[in-house]
């Protein structure tokens, strides 16, 4: 019998231990991690939506980790937080860019902080995804570094007029807050209302931080309206729902989602709320996209933010993946090719990174929604989500 | 034309009468301290919240949670006072003006930590407004004026008729003399720390009675009552009362001509005018 002793010699010793130092060189070499940037509101106004939409990019970052990456290396985030906040923003996407180079910087919210961050994207070439609203934000000169999920105030303003028209309101009153979306939106619902059969019998804008608007409710009622529009925020809408049934308005109320939210509902008595409609962009609910981000997630309803967050993460890795190159300039020349077109349809980052792989083509249909973009950045087309308050609560009335 | 301007009077009326609570607080404070306390806005806040617990948590009805509201607003003054803007106020007006805004700041953040960013309503009915000749008018609102007047009044009888009334009446008017004849300055400055910001916390909850609030609330009123104050005169009590009226009825018939969003500018309108034109407000600076 024999047997195969270990003798641990000097030498042998020494190579071992050289082996184990070199080991992360070795390691480094075969795929150095991708890092890209995620900049969003973990605080501040924002600070309910960023952690989340922060969650669902590194969610998708992680499935494409667990499926071999991204051109064969991990993916991996440096997070700034923008404080919803734009000089603080601008700060940390200098950083970003400046010392942590990223190809991308996802997640900006607020109309504000995206204003003030594009051109620090634009000018270093760095792409970014946002969902903020304002109108102005893709007229910018971002040279195509620049795409939002977010419906703009133009198209916003079209579904909302349409909805109202829809449920039979012949006479609307619409009352806006002074803010950068209250004159192009006034303008956009009274052009909309007038083809659908409907008419803007009264229109102004309010200023923020008033305890009363009762002379601006007056107004309105003045042209005996059958559905108020109220685009404002929650602090003022609730001081506007108040007032309207103080000056004895019965008839139905329309507000977006944020400025009349669960919360605004239970502060308010029952009588003020009752029978008024709220509208958001809506996740594509019906799409197997939403399915697979609500798996991946693990939640079972994930909201719009939630949805457009996955939908950055996965264009940017398909655009990544077909330009064979990590650069914010061919993030920006290869998007629209996974995003639109005739491709075939994917519904989830790794299934559109194994065709890719295999010289395929693909269209991304994304969880938020179709995810096809104008030249300069806007979305086509989006649902909206429509609830109404029964018996004091938000209750699910449709998606369009 | 007539009856609306009619309604845009009473609706300044309303207004105006809430909004001459914290302005007397303010008013009294720059009589007897000499400097415009910003941090009137937090503590209009901190009355607004300590009445909402009194009222939905504790489930008391509104005049006992306004009492609350008092006290607690007044307390909190007393103590900032006390240990942020004394030391402060050796440094002069300016140093102790700005000061008064960061605590403000810092009061305010405080409350958002401690009940977060909703808004939050008081337990209180809703009710239609009483329509008579064309015209509409509140209950609530009705009741929130009585309420003030009644504030006013007790205000006023403090001054006139009570021993710490008529020590702060004397700082004010002189402080030299005040001393000499030994009255207590820094006992006065605790008075009217307490009595002004314990109105400034009255005027927070009145505000939330009649809408909903957040910590913001206070801010969201503290141009209207700085307005208020330096129209009536800085430093004179019943020039706060005349203050508020005009800033609320300015800011209501303003409506007449202007579009709903140029609204402050009459505040900042007034101000500008009587600066330009009466430097000392429309009653002086006289305390009372």
């Amino acid at each position: 019998m024999s047997t195969a002793q270990f003798r641990l010699t000097r030498r042998s010793v020494l190579a071992g231990s050289a082996a184990a130092l070199a080991a992360p060189y070795i390691a480094r070499a075969q795929g150095v991690p991708l890092t890209l940037g995620i900049l969003t509101p973990l605080t501040g106004a924002g600070g309910y939506d960023g952690p989340r939409m922060m969650k669902a990019i590194q969610a998708v970052a992680a499935q494409v980790n667990d499926a071999g990456g991204l051109l064969g290396r991990k993916i991996t985030f440096v997070i700034e937080d923008d404080q919803t906040n734009p000089e603080a923003a601008v700060r940390a996407a200098r950083k970003l860019v400046d010392v942590d180079k990223v190809p991308v910087i996802m997640g900006t919210w607020a109309s504000a902080v995206t204003s003030a961050v594009a051109p620090v994207c634009w000018e270093s070439k760095t792409f970014l995804t946002t969902t903020s609203g304002a109108d102005t934000i893709t007229k910018l000169p971002h040279q195509g570094y620049l795409i939002r999920t977010q419906p703009n105030n133009y198209l916003q303003g079209a579904k909302h007029a349409e909805f109202i028209a829809s449920t039979g309101a012949k006479k609307v009153g619409l009352l806006s807050i002074q803010a950068p979306f209250a004159q192009p939106t006034q303008e956009r619902v009274k052009d909309v209302l007038a083809k659908n059969g409907s008419s803007l019998t009264g229109g102004l804008i309010y200023e923020p931080n008033k305890t009363s608007y009762r002379s601006e409710v007056d107004q309105i009622l003045r042209g005996s309206p059958d559905m108020v529009y109220l685009n404002g925020y929650t602090p003022d809408v609730s001081v506007l729902l108040r007032d309207l049934y103080r000056a004895g308005y019965d008839g139905p109320r329309f507000t977006q989602s944020y400025a009349l939210t669960s919360k605004a509902v239970e502060s308010l008595p029952k009588e003020v709320t009752e029978g008024t409609y709220t509208v958001q962009p809506s996740a594509d609910i019906d799409s197997p996209a939403y399915a697979n981000a609500a798996k991946l997630l693990g939640i079972k309803d994930p909201d719009s933010y939630e949805t457009q967050a996955v939908d950055w993460m996965s264009l940017v890795a398909l655009s990544i993946a077909k330009a064979k190159a990590a650069t914010g300039t061919a993030i920006r020349d290869t998007v629209r090719s996974v995003s639109q077109g005739a491709g075939t349809k994917v519904y989830s980052a790794v299934d559109g990174l194994t065709i890719l792989a295999k010289g395929g083509e693909v269209n991304y249909e994304g969880a938020s929604g179709p995810c096809d973009f104008t030249d300069i950045g806007d979305i086509q087309d989006c649902k909206f989500r429509y609830l109404v308050v029964k018996n004091g609560a938000l209750t699910f009335l449709k998606v369009v | 034309m007539l009856k609306d301007v009619a309604q845009l009077v009473i609706n300044g009326l309303m207004a105006g009468t809430i909004l001459a609570v914290p302005a007397i607080g303010l008013t009294a404070i720059y009589a007897v301290l000499r400097f415009p306390n910003f941090a009137l806005a937090s503590h209009a806040t901190v009355g607004a919240f300590a009445g909402w617990i009194a009222n939905v948590v504790l489930g008391w009805s509104i005049i006992p949670s306004l009492g609350l509201a008092f006290l607690a607003a007044g307390l909190v003054g007393v103590a900032t006072d006390e240990f942020v803007l004394r030391p402060f106020r050796a440094a002069g007006f300016a140093t102790t003006a700005i000061g008064s805004i960061a605590l403000t700041i810092a009061l305010e953040n405080l409350l958002r930590m401690i009940f977060g960013n909703d808004l939050r309503g008081y337990d209180l009915p809703i009710t239609r407004d009483w329509r008579f000749a064309g015209l509409h008018l509140g209950p609530q609102q009705v009741e929130n004026m009585a309420i003030s007047l009644v504030v006013m009044a007790a205000v006023f009888a403090f001054l006139a008729f009570t021993r710490a009334g008529k020590a702060m009446r004397a700082v004010a008017d002189n402080p030299a003399l005040a001393r000499i004849k030994g009255v207590d300055a820094v006992r006065v400055a605790r008075i009217v720390s307490f009595v002004g910001m314990g109105l400034a916390g009255v005027g927070g909850m009145l505000i939330g009675l009649d809408t909903t609030i957040d910590p913001l609330t206070g801010f969201r009123v503290m141009l209207s009552v700085f307005a208020a104050a330096v129209v009536g005169g800085l430093g004179s009590i019943p020039g706060a009362v005349l203050g508020a009226l005009t800033i609320g009825v300015g800011e209501e018939l303003c409506l007449l001509v202007l579009t709903p969003n140029y609204r402050s500018v009459v505040g900042f309108l007034a101000i500008l005018l009587v600066l330009i034109l009466r430097p000392s407000g429309l009653l002086g600076q006289r305390a009372y």
